[in-house]
């Protein structure tokens, strides 16, 4: 789960921000003649939900209803206890309980009269979750992601994910040359409770002495020239970074093609 | 990295279903299907294990790292694939069961035909621990214990939960502990329950409730305390030693043969003796403990209306926690381990209300 600082700073991400996504989805919707878009979030493919509502279910699933008229809905796997929490990091007002996504979603439907809805990715909605919809009495329209989650051309997810960029740079400045000779799980707990404390939300870091690729801390010491990856997620917004110590080349051996907009940041193509 | 006794009884549950392949999945969030044969915490985004009827062990996985990985240390049939949807394909035979199908996406699943579920029957398995998973699970109480102890050494009035979260992650990192389900809450009776870590400083009164659940090589374990900044006032002393009892009824009364949903009960009964029934409704909490393993919330659920029957071996933690008009939210429980009389607390930190001078 998500245990580093979760928070909307409306300096940083003004809600006006989010206001413009959801018109440009809305523009789409319009286009194709789609009332409202689903959008499916959960611990680790939250970035479209977040894109549009800033929330992420720490432990949980959630459901984004945007329609194309009125206010968006959130309908969330969490206990109503936690509601205090969820309207501190989104704009989102209408915050629903729903252990059952399908229930709810049918009976704002039938509310507003809608036949049929746009799902985001439709195919890769969780399986259960698919199969609970497609029971349900509304009609689901696949939505392609492409079509109207753009983070590259963001001027704030590019801001963000620079931000995040920066943790990690500043943080492999100062400490990359004192992991020589340490056990690889203390200098990942060092690098953890420094990140943690600048405010990263979540961190994946792997490590190698280059006699392998890069793998999860796993109690070997670390060696002159080793190699360190970092994905590093600042509030919603992921980036990655790897680094060979003592070293400015880029070590070929470490060279994957991965997508940094895709739902996690270790997806390679 | 290849868990041989899971491997036996995924064969045997094969044989007896009539099933020729058993496919484990997992992905980012739940690795649990795939680590319960494949012990190795992949961060690519999907992996799964294959496994024929005759024991013949295929792998695949969505970066190219986490197969490098896996190749180093096991002797399988191992390829990987950016497109996981589309190399997917090739495990695309009839007759297939899948544990974690219900997290896969809908256009993995439709690849096969006629697949099965194979979830619910995994999970019985794995609900029953292996000698080495016990061993793993004690090491890992005994980190939450040093997790829990750290988190008292450093918790201060001025401090901010993400930065207490920060230090114990440090910590258990440190120590080698590879993921940490950590929740935190902190204030008085304004508090309903906990949450990821916030930027609210801690002040002179407050109880801090965190649920500490570190995982060494793929087994978690877990803590719940409260600690109150500051000398306990009354309702808080009041409030845990109400928490203390119905944790204690249910350590007292767990054992082979008995229900779950009577673990829940015993705790429960102790709430409604106090008066406060109906804070152990879901109003309130969620529930009253739970299975423990390669995921940190795994079933049976510790509720009245669960049932299951108890067997040696499991592993769980009961923990009351809930809500209480007294001193708001408060949390308290072990991990124990089912035994042939009874069960053992894998946790042996202080069963008190921990409090610090602030």
């Amino acid at each position: 789960m998500k245990r580093g600082l979760i928070t909307w700073d409306k300096t940083e991400l003004p809600p006006e921000v989010f206001q413009r996504r959801m018109e440009i989805a809305r523009k789409v919707l319009g286009e194709r003649q789609l009332p409202a878009l689903v959008v499916y979030s959960d611990l680790w493919r939250s970035n479209q939900a977040r894109y549009f509502a800033n929330y992420m279910p720490y432990f949980n699933r959630a459901l984004l209803i945007l329609p194309v008229e009125g206010k968006p809905t959130l309908l969330c796997g969490l206990s109503p206890r936690t509601y205090r929490w969820i309207q501190s990091v989104t704009p989102i007002d209408d915050v629903r309980p729903a252990g059952n996504f399908a229930k709810p979603l049918g009976e704002i439907a039938a509310e507003r009269g809608w036949t049929k809805v746009g799902v985001l990715d439709a195919e890769q909605l969780p399986y259960d979750l698919s199969e609970a919809l497609q029971a349900g009495t509304v009609g689901l329209v696949n939505v392609e992601s492409e079509a109207v989650f753009h983070p590259a051309k963001d001027e704030y997810e590019i801001a963000m994910r620079g931000k995040a960029a920066e943790l990690v740079r500043a943080a492999l400045a100062e400490e990359l040359p004192f992991g020589v000779g340490k056990l690889d799980h203390e200098f990942v707990g060092r690098l953890e409770r420094r990140l943690r404390m600048a405010g990263a939300e979540d961190l994946v870091i792997l490590l190698t002495n280059g006699d392998g690729p890069p793998a999860p801390a796993r109690a070997r010491r670390l060696e002159a020239g080793y190699s360190i990856s970092i994905a590093l997620e600042y509030r919603g917004h992921w980036t990655r970074l790897t680094k060979t110590a003592g070293s400015d080349k880029l070590d070929s051996r470490l060279q994957v093609e991965e997508r940094m907009d895709g739902s996690y940041p270790y997806e390679a193509l | 990295m290849l868990n041989t006794s899971r491997r036996d009884q995924y064969l045997n549950l094969m044989a007896s279903r009539g099933w020729d392949h058993l496919l484990l999945y997992g992905h980012a969030w739940r690795k649990d299907f795939f680590r319960s044969l494949v012990n190795f915490s992949f961060f690519g985004p999907h992996a799964v294990a294959a496994l024929s009827k005759s024991g013949e062990l295929s792998i695949l996985a969505s970066h190219p790292w986490d197969a490098e990985n896996i190749k180093a240390t096991l002797d399988a049939d191992i390829t990987c694939n950016g497109d996981f949807n589309s190399a997917l394909k090739r495990f695309a035979r009839a007759n297939t069961a899948i544990a974690g199908m219900e997290l896969m996406e809908a256009r993995f699943v439709e690849h096969f035909p006629s697949a099965v579920s194979a979830t619910l029957a995994v999970e019985e398995l794995r609900r029953f621990k292996t000698p080495e998973e016990i061993d793993t699970a004690r090491r890992a109480a005994h980190l939450a214990d040093l997790g829990y102890q750290h988190f008292v050494d450093t918790a201060e009035v001025g401090m901010a939960e993400y930065e207490l979260a920060a230090e114990v992650e440090g910590f258990l990192k440190t120590r080698g502990v590879e993921h940490n389900f950590m929740l935190i809450g902190s204030g008085g009776t304004e508090v309903y329950g906990m949450k990821p870590p916030t930027d609210r400083r801690f002040q002179r009164g407050d109880s801090i409730t965190t649920e500490l659940s570190p995982q060494v090589d793929g087994c978690y374990a877990q803590i719940c305390r409260t600690l109150i900044l500051g000398e306990p006032s009354e309702n808080q002393s009041r409030s845990f030693a109400i928490f203390r009892e119905a944790q204690q009824a249910a350590e007292d009364f767990l054992k082979p043969g008995v229900n779950i949903m009577d673990v829940a009960r015993v705790q429960n009964d102790v709430f409604r003796r106090e008066g406060f029934g109906e804070y152990t409704t879901s109003k309130y909490t969620r529930v009253r403990g739970h299975n423990l393993g390669l995921h940190p919330d795994e079933n049976p659920y510790v509720l009245e209306d669960v049932d299951c029957v108890v067997d040696k071996d499991m592993v769980l933690i009961a923990h009351p926690n809930t809500y209480l008009p007294l001193a708001g939210y408060m949390v308290f429980g072990d991990t124990l381990v089912v035994t042939e009389t009874g069960c053992e607390r894998l946790n042996k930190s202080d069963k008190k209300l921990f409090w610090k001078e602030a």
